[in-house]
């Protein structure tokens, strides 16, 4: 592996890891943060080496974390795709944007109801909460005819409107939460992510929750409260439910945009793979400033401390 | 999009500005002084002549008295659903502008390629304004019953070289999915939004999402922001300029709404009469007029309707 060096122009490349950079990654933090899509897995698929790296990791005493900006699925919709895909993890070590949702509405204590654009995970981990919803998938086929005498009624108890990806967003429900944030005095908009594409399959970029935020941000001249990457609440809920300062955890992801991004203004260590929707020219193009610690083409190169480790005993 | 810098002969504009703007609504002297000082009075639709389907009350009464007064009235609403020709159903008399042909014009005007198609995210008046410039659109209320299918790939059509939104209250995954793909994908596509205007009373008694939902749910995918030809860009006013002859110096653009209607008028270098009869309630206008940046118009009444009370000493004064 080489490691690049400072190039004529006097900035710092980011580093492709050798063995020595790996294991000084390892030995340095406690925690692993993974973003799952392009890192863990490719849609359906498991990357090669990664169930046998996550076990290595955790014998050496990591605690790992898997985050996700998908808010389709609650946590324990989640797990069923890590065991079904032969990786051993917890519901608790699962951070999904729906989840983030219903922790950002309870840290601040939120009492009242929430109007939910998107899919069922997020109304799955508000249950969890005891946080009353309305809205989400049961609006799917609503339909709105702009006639003489045509009106709308809201709840005025909604607090917060949620919104996550939702591939039945439709001119109802953006009216709905449009009338929420507009009528409903100190009403919350809350944005589980922003991203603008999402790879549901392999085949091509998906419109992503970019543009159901982007909607309701259109009819109110509002911003929301993200709550998922690359925004801060993720990570302060990552650290203070494992009781973890900023400087033990490394952040893994494969885009520069959210995931090193994310890790760097969150004081992190970071570290890109190249596995999912980066590559190298990207990377080291100089179009680019999102510079993570260390890069490295897939995660399963960690394993290279524990063969380095064999071959020295 | 530049900016038509405004005629310098705008100290007219200015004087009865200055009066007017210590005062929040205008007195009767002033309304005397609108008729008097200005020749073309430039109206924005909802909010201001009607709500929904509801004509506002003492509008026609004063649009009568106008036109008794020989002044040059003309329509210019950002509101997309309709094009020109519809509009001569709800019996407005004089010349309509409205958004959909904005956008059509817009493309007519930079010489928009005819072997080329534009996608539509909207009503059918878009479309139909694309139609009588000559550009094939499809899309639009013909894609309302159409969903994604994540099964199998989504083919768009290379020949689109632009996309046209406007309020769409039938938006869907489908319709952004396409929308973003021939933005991101076709080279050299243009984004054009007919306006941007957040809400819109599409009936007389609420405010339902506008374009401006539309735009965002596909900026938010394309990263970019829409070239905006309706209100407040100044690009109609070269078309009502030059079709009119009017001058901005001695016109008047009346409408319910800061950031379009009354910001277009600052753009193209009009007076400006902001009513209350729409979206702008007193503490929206309190803080413009009390910002350093504030949108702020020259003159403020209550409704368009309270004209008609100055029609006697007008007419009167006239003779």
């Amino acid at each position: 592996m080489v490691s690049c060096q400072a190039v004529a122009n006097g900035t710092t490349q980011p580093r492709r890891a050798d063995t020595d950079d790996k294991r000084k990654l390892i030995d340095s933090v406690d925690c692993f943060i993974f973003d799952c899509d392009g890192v863990i897995w490719r849609g359906d698929s498991v990357i090669d080496g990664v169930p046998e790296t996550l076990d290595m990791l955790r014998a050496m005493g990591k605690r790992l974390v898997f985050v996700t900006n998908n808010s389709t699925k609650s946590r324990a919709g989640y797990l069923g795709k890590f065991t079904g895909l032969g990786l051993n993890v917890n519901a608790e070590e699962i951070y999904s944007s729906s989840y983030a949702a219903a922790a950002y509405l309870e840290s601040i204590d939120f009492k009242k109801k929430v109007y939910v654009i998107g899919e069922s995970g997020i109304l799955e981990e508000l249950d969890l909460k005891g946080i009353q919803h309305l809205g989400g998938p049961e609006d799917a086929e609503k339909v709105v005819a702009l006639k003489k005498g045509e009106y709308m009624e809201h709840d005025e108890d909604v607090g917060a409107v949620v919104v996550g990806f939702d591939r039945h967003i439709n001119y109802y429900k953006i009216q709905y939460a449009t009338l929420c944030i507009r009528e409903n005095p100190g009403c919350l908009f809350i944005a589980t992510n922003m991203d603008a594409v999402t790879h549901l399959t392999d085949a091509q970029e998906w419109a992503g929750n970019g543009s159901m935020v982007g909607a309701i941000a259109g009819s109110t001249k509002r911003e929301p409260i993200t709550v998922g990457k690359p925004a801060e609440f993720m990570l302060d809920n990552i650290a203070k439910t494992f009781g973890l300062k900023r400087q033990q955890i490394c952040m893994v992801g494969d885009r520069l945009d959210t995931d090193i991004l994310f890790g760097k203004n969150g004081g992190l260590t970071t570290c890109l793979v190249l596995s999912g929707v980066t590559d190298e020219e990207t990377l080291l193009s100089p179009e680019n400033s999102v510079h993570p610690d260390y890069y490295m083409s897939q995660l399963s190169e960690l394993l290279a401390v524990k063969e380095a480790a064999k071959v020295a005993a | 999009m530049t900016v038509v810098a405004a005629d310098a002969a705008v100290s007219q504009v200015d004087a009865a500005a200055a009066a007017a703007s210590t005062r929040p609504r205008c007195s009767t002297e002033d309304m005397l002084q609108l008729l008097q000082d200005y020749d073309c009075w430039v109206f924005d639709l909802d909010g201001t002549i009607w709500r929904g389907n509801e004509v506002i009350e003492g509008v026609l009464e004063a649009l009568e008295l106008l036109r008794k007064l020989g002044k040059k009235v003309l329509f210019m609403t950002n509101n997309s659903m309709k094009s020109r020709g519809s509009y001569l159903d709800k019996c407005l008399q004089d010349d309509i502008y409205c958004s959909s042909y904005s956008a059509a014009a817009y493309l007519d005007s930079i010489g928009f390629d005819r072997s080329k198609k534009a996608y539509v995210v909207g009503e059918r008046g878009i479309m139909q304004e694309l139609a009588a410039v000559g550009i094939e659109s499809f899309g639009g209320p013909d894609d309302n019953e159409k969903r994604a299918s994540f099964s199998s790939e989504m083919l768009h059509d290379t020949q689109v070289g632009a996309v046209v939104c406007g309020v769409d209250p039938n938006l869907s995954y489908y319709k952004v999915q396409y929308a973003s793909m021939c933005l991101l994908l076709n080279p050299g596509c243009l984004f054009i939004a007919t306006n941007t205007d957040a809400r819109g009373h599409f009936t007389p008694n609420l405010e339902w999402a506008g374009a401006g939902a539309t735009v965002g749910a596909i900026k938010g995918v394309v990263e970019r922001d829409p070239i905006v030809t309706g209100k407040p860009s100044p690009f109609l006013m070269q078309d009502i300029a030059a079709k009119h002859n009017v001058q901005p110096a001695k016109s008047i653009m009346v409408g319910d709404r800061l950031d379009t209607d009354i910001l277009w008028g600052l753009n193209t270098g009009m007076a400006t009469l902001l009513v209350m009869t729409g979206v702008t309630d007193e503490q929206l206008l309190v803080a413009q007029r009390g910002s350093s940046n504030g949108v702020k118009p020259h003159f403020v009444m209550d409704s368009f309707g309270d004209l008609r009370r100055v029609a006697q000493q007008a007419l009167q004064q006239q003779k």
